[in-house]
């Protein structure tokens, strides 16, 4: 479900850094419909492909020519998992923000904000540490 | 200030802290402190005096930073063996064994005992002096 090609590292960690300057914009200001376009782009990178990220395409029209060729690699699978994990706490701060809960909002775009700066500034991936366990907590669990 | 500030300014910190926290811990050493018996599924690759287990998931950004350090280590050294398992599918499992996040490496010696494990990419100096004992 996550595959896809692999990618310049580089553009994942230009990702985090804006979604960690759009996040905080969040915080600083409640605006929650800039936490929605958030949503609506780690959805993007999540179920459809980081190709088509809005971040990963001002990576590669904007950064990646300023900065020259990689043959450096990054998997895929990971990075659209951490997106999927990302949709996750932007849909859950959103809908406090609109439910008029806004701690909620407040406390789920915070989690957002700890994984981003986390990738940008030490390039620790949360979200994919987060599998196993999310997979622990998951009612499904076998 | 407003409340959203205060949020702002405590996740910087906590984010730049655990950063810290995590690559001061990334690749260490830490010998096992128990000899509980491990699950049929990791006794079932061990080979030679020390299996290098490597525990990993589909979603596992480090392992393949990971892999070529232990896979050098084992065709370098004499008695080491290296192995994976993915946990991708097998939640139970990665219960059992205790691992939250990947990759996440055991050393197992021959008679199935955790000697140790190493969370993230390990130093492989530093994993060779802890495994040296436990060499023939």
């Amino acid at each position: 479900m996550f595959e896809g090609a692999p990618v310049d590292p580089r553009g994942p960690r230009f990702a985090a850094w804006l979604t960690t300057a759009v996040l905080a914009v969040v915080l600083a200001t409640g605006w929650w419909p800039l936490l929605a376009a958030q949503a609506v782009v780690f959805g993007i990178g999540a179920f459809v492909g980081l190709k088509q990220a809005p971040y990963s395409v001002l990576y590669r029209k904007l950064v990646a020519p300023r900065l020259g060729p990689t043959d450096e690699r990054e998997d895929a699978a990971p990075l659209r998992f951490a997106q999927a994990v990302g949709f996750g706490f932007a849909v859950i701060g959103t809908a406090g923000f609109v439910l008029a809960i806004p701690a909620l909002g407040l406390v789920a775009t915070a989690f957002a904000l700890v994984a981003a700066l986390l990738n940008a500034a030490f390039g620790f991936c949360l979200g994919c540490e987060s599998y196993l366990l999310l997979q622990r907590l998951a009612p499904s669990n076998r | 200030m407003s409340t959203g500030l205060w949020v702002l300014a405590a996740a910087v910190v906590v984010a730049i802290a655990a950063g810290l926290v995590l690559r001061a811990r990334n690749g260490k050493v830490r010998v096992a402190k128990d000899s509980a018996a491990l699950p049929a599924e990791v006794l079932a690759v061990l080979d030679g005096d020390v299996t290098l287990v490597m525990f990993t998931t589909q979603f596992c950004a480090n392992c393949k930073y990971t892999r070529p350090v232990l896979r050098e280590l084992a065709e370098h050294t004499d008695g080491i063996a290296y192995a994976e398992i993915d946990l991708t599918d097998q939640p139970e499992l990665a219960k059992q064994v205790s691992v939250l996040s990947t990759p996440t490496t055991l050393a197992v010696g021959a008679d199935g005992t955790e000697l140790l494990r190493v969370g993230g990419v390990p130093e492989r100096d530093e994993l060779l002096q802890n495994l040296r004992p436990h060499l023939r």
